[in-house]
């Protein structure tokens, strides 16, 4: 405690040292004055009397210097004295001041932009109470990895786990519900979720209250839970509102609670409605993803192997179902994804961006101190010690990195907004990246590092010579020696194989995003505007009511102005694969053991593939004719037709979608068309079939939320009210959603790589420029330090383009042997890259060369001006100079 | 050499709080004179020691300062034991009480030899 004490006090004596500087010699002096006294009452001299107290007392400096190493903290003092030096320092030399900050607030701002979004998306727990126990589960075994799950897996599995605190599903294929009675109807996206969800997650509402058990019952009331943003905007937040009903695909559902302000799961949820489970007669589908909180003490795999249990009773129960056993993935994996990769090698790109930073800066402050070794030189002769100058000099680097390190947080605040908004969909917990403690620190982490690591070349190197010599190597224009030349030559190099790293995966990546977008998506995309349209279950409860809306809303819309062609799908391309489904060929049955190929199942209209302009290759299309009686025809795509029916013709053969069941209904293959991609334009094709919607197992259930694909050629905005107007004159309840233009569906589904092709792209433009500044700078110092040397040989009757050639061979040979260096490491590090690819190899040869040729011809162009100044020495001033 | 300081100030610092207890408030000079009289002229040390040995305390809390008059008029800082002060003076003469104890034995003539 008096340790504590003491040392604050200490501390506090550096903001009031003039007052007891004042105090301390008005003391020492009553001190002398009353000895004085004395020894003159005790007879002496006034001059004996003065010099025997002064004596006695030990010195007057003496005493004071004493008495302040013990007042404040001498370390502290000495330091706060290099800070002011360095300070003092810099502002005379605003230019290299300006450089290096802004240098180093580039490299610093990135990282810490980058790093906010790792930090955000991967290190920061989940914002719910003890987010580790949270878990997620999936079938494992059906074909895929992390299957989700069927009502009756979860059913049994709420029923008789014992791992779990509480396990709850959510249907996570619902895009939204049809909000009406609160101004004309709207889409608002939700989630249904069962009653125990959040108390998985230990999430409280701030108003009202969660679901009750009872509620998630068939047959239970329907309730709702709303988010913040939610009540705001259609309850005018008024706390009354809980309690009242609001109407969802136009059934009534009583609103009990409001959800914290800053509650999210997944992305852009507004409504969280009770999702209520009928028990199953058949296992599939699987549509439920299944979230549970582990009891304290019980490790994932216990679970596992519990839930697999459970899962293994299920088959029994439905033998005809796959043998899956159960996996756990923490709650934090499933929603980070994959893009954890992806940010970890941003996050090395950009740190390369900063180690050329701050290569640059010790070139600076290396070229700097050439000039300095002088002032160096005179101190050290002068008795300052060897640690004295390396920490004076270091100080000075690190107020540099400070400097940078605090404009570089400004920056990293615009660009990490700049991120969020130009990837709204690609990462996940966006509402989680902020520049908060952690990034703070993170930011004056590498300051300090940063600011130690390019003083230190520079420090050790003044400090290292003795001082005679540089004395003497001063009194000429401070030619800093062959070593620094050196030096300086090999931080080039490095900063040379920095930026072709950084430029061959931008270039990589680029091409990857280049490729996607020329890929063929397999229709006509222009012209082609696509929406949402859900039905309310009430109003619309058999597949002759599905059936007859969707057949009256498309004669509607046909004969609109404009409008070419118009139909509905349940899935969309390039990326929205809604629904796959097992397949059964007649007469060949599953082999046990081997569950039949899960491949897309698409219900449309009959005039889907006309509205979007896919191509028949064999056989016939859908038409009215399909409709009553019900024909069961299917077309398949022609990558079904190679993968599956190679050695025959495909017309004609019946299949059987779903579980095999031999009295079941069997459809007849009547076309073969195009393929379309649908998961994604850089999968491969993929085997798909389609089925006319009024005649698909799915109907009317699946069949309620289709996409309505419209051809026009007039402006996209006419197209929607066209489309608007039609449903609302059919049924006033009708909202349509997501709409976009299939152009726009293109572009957004390959944002992910467009996100990272932009990112590299600028870290890539920031480290070619951070190089190029570095080898003008030291090409040009090089030049100026030689001046001498070209004068003479100027004089001596040197041609002017051989002047030219040597400095830009010098410049040109230190960044060949930096991109050599570079394409190494880039060949090694590059294979990192391999799983963000497409249509481009990792070590791509193309990529490789244009990259080391960019580099070479923007380390020319950077070395021209200084030779140029070079050839125009003249000799006489040269030689008079010395 | 280090270390002698540190026995010097560490019991400079006893005779201090001794001597704050003995007289009352007094100034800088007063209790280096009053040391060197006790000590009977064997403590020749600077008065100049005597302050860095008085910011400790006062820093630790065991002393406080004000600005006074001496009887001569003289304007003089004075130091005063406080509290805290008082107890330290009660512990740090007790430890030196059996410091000193304990060293006696250890040096007292020829008691285990006997």
């Amino acid at each position: 405690m008096r340790l504590v004490r003491s040392w604050v006090l200490r501390l506090g004596e550096l903001f009031r040292k003039e007052r007891r500087e004042k105090d301390l010699a008005a003391e020492i002096e009553s001190h002398l004055q009353m000895h004085i006294e004395d020894n003159l009452r005790m007879g002496m001299s006034p001059e004996i009397a003065r010099r025997e107290a002064l004596t006695k007392l030990g010195g007057i400096e003496q005493t004071k210097e004493n008495y302040r190493d013990r007042r404040g903290l001498p370390l502290l003092e000495t330091i706060l004295q290099d800070v002011r030096s360095a300070c003092r320092m810099l502002g005379k030399s605003p230019g290299f001041t300006a450089a290096a900050v802004l240098t180093l607030a580039l490299g610093i701002g990135a990282n810490t932009a980058i790093f906010s979004v790792v930090n955000g998306v991967m290190l920061k727990p989940l914002p719910y109470r003890q987010p580790e126990r949270l878990m997620s589960l999936f079938l494992h075994g059906r074909g895929t990895d992390r299957g989700v799950m069927g009502v009756a897996d979860f059913m049994a599995l709420d029923e008789r786990q014992g791992a779990f605190e509480h396990v709850a599903a959510i249907s996570p294929s619902t895009i939204g519900f049809t909000l009406t009675g609160l101004g004309s109807p709207q889409m608002i996206p939700g989630t249904s979720v069962t009653s125990d969800f959040f108390s998985v997650l230990g999430v409280q509402p701030v108003l009202g209250r969660a679901f009750l058990p009872a509620e998630g019952q068939i047959g239970g009331n329907l309730s709702v839970l709303v988010s913040h943003h939610f009540w705001e905007q259609f309850l005018r937040a008024d706390p009354a509102a809980v309690g009242s009903s609001i109407k969802l695909d136009g059934k009534s559902y009583a609103v009990i609670g409001v959800l914290p302000w800053d509650f999210h799961f997944g992305p852009h949820n507004e409504l969280w409605p009770i999702l209520q489970l009928q028990p199953a007669k058949q296992r599939p589908p699987y549509w439920l993803l299944t979230v549970g909180r582990l009891k304290p003490g019980i490790s994932e795999t216990q679970a596992a192997a519990d839930a697999s249990l459970i899962a293994k009773q299920v088959h029994e129960q439905f033998p005809l179902s796959d043998d899956s056993s159960t996996m756990v993935v923490p709650l934090k994996d499933l929603l980070v994804g994959d893009t954890s990769e992806a940010l970890l090698i941003l996050l090395v790109a950009v740190g390369f961006v900063l180690l050329i930073a701050v290569v640059n800066v010790a070139n600076l402050h290396l070229s700097r101190s050439g000039s300095r070794i002088r002032e160096f030189a005179i101190r050290s002769a002068l008795g300052a010690g060897r640690g004295r100058l390396i920490c004076q000099l270091l100080t000075e680097s690190v107020v540099l990195a400070v400097l940078g390190g605090l404009f570089g947080l400004a920056l990293a605040y615009g660009g990490v907004r700049t991120i969020l908004a130009l990837s709204p969909d690609v990462l996940p917990r966006m509402e989680e990246i902020t520049v908060d403690g952690r990034v703070l620190s993170f930011t004056a982490m590498i300051a300090i590092v940063t600011g130690i690591v390019f003083g230190l070349v520079p420090a050790l190197r003044c400090a290292g010579l003795p001082p005679g010599r540089s004395l003497k190597e001063g009194s000429r224009t401070a030619t800093s020696g062959r070593s620094a030349g050196r030096l300086h030559g090999a931080l080039v190099v490095a900063e040379f194989s920095l930026a072709l790293v950084v430029l061959t995966g931008a270039g990589l990546l680029i091409r990857t995003l280049s490729h996607l977008q020329s890929v063929n998506p397999g229709f006509n995309s222009s012209h082609m505007v696509t929406a949402l349209l859900t039905l309310p279950r009430e109003r619309y409860a058999n597949a002759p009511q599905v059936t007859s809306i969707y057949q009256q809303l498309l004669e509607r819309v046909k004969i609109s102005p404009g409008v070419e062609a118009a139909s509905i799908t349940m899935s969309l391309p390039p990326n929205l694969l809604e629904l796959t489904n097992p397949f059964h060929p007649e007469g060949k049955p599953d082999t046990p053991g081997q569950p039949a190929p899960a491949i897309g199942e698409i219900p449309v209209g009959t005039e889907y593939f006309a509205t979007l302009g896919i191509p028949l290759f064999r056989g016939r299309l859908f038409s009215d004719q399909d409709r009553s009686p019900a024909t069961h025809v299917l077309v398949i795509n022609e990558n079904m037709a190679r993968r599956y029916f190679p050695d025959q013709d495909p017309l004609g053969t019946r299949v059987q979608t779903g579980e095999y069941n031999p009295k079941g209904d069997w459809y007849t293959i009547v076309g073969v068309v195009g393929n379309v991609k649908y998961q994604g334009l850089g999968e491969k094709d993929q085997p798909t079939m389609y089925v006319p919607y009024f005649d698909s197992g799915w109907c009317p259930w699946f069949v309620r939320e289709m996409y309505v694909v419209v051809r026009s050629a007039s402006a996209p905005e006419k197209v929607v009210s066209v489309l608007q107007s039609a449903a609302l004159s059919l049924d006033n309840q009708l909202a349509i959603a997501h709409v976009r233009t299939m152009d726009q569906l293109l572009y957004e589904s390959v944002a992910g790589s467009r996100f990272r092709a932009v990112l590299f792209g600028v870290f890539a433009a920031l480290a070619l420029v951070l190089a190029m500044i570095g080898i003008y700078g030291v090409m040009a110092y090089s030049v100026s330090q030689r001046t001498h040397e070209i004068g003479i040989r100027i004089a001596l009757g040197a041609h002017r383009t051989n002047i030219l050639q040597t400095i830009l061979r010098e410049g040109a040979s230190l960044a060949l042997l930096g991109v050599a260096i570079g394409f190494v490491v880039a060949l090694a590090l590059s294979r990192t890259l391999a799983g963000l690819l497409f249509g481009v190899q990792a070590t791509d040869r193309m990529t490789f060369a244009e990259v080391a040729a960019l580099l070479l011809c923007v380390a020319l162009a950077a070395c021209y001006l200084p030779a140029r100044r070079a050839t125009r020495v003249d000799p006489m001033v040269a030689l008079r100079y010395e | 050499m280090g270390e002698r300081a540190d026995v010097w100030q560490g019991t400079l610092a006893l005779m201090v709080l001794k001597t704050l207890q003995a007289l009352g408030p007094l100034h800088g000079y007063g209790i280096a004179r009053r040391i060197e009289q006790t000590s009977g002229d064997l403590l020749a040390v600077n008065y100049g020691t005597l302050y860095p040995a008085l910011l400790k305390l006062e820093q630790e809390g065991y002393i406080s300062s004000e600005w006074g008059t001496s009887d001569n008029n003289r304007k003089a800082k004075y130091y005063k034991l406080t509290r805290a002060g008082r107890k330290q003076l009660d512990k740090e003469a007790r430890e030196w009480e059996q410091t000193t104890e304990i060293l006696a034995r250890f040096l007292a003539p020829g008691k285990e030899s006997a």
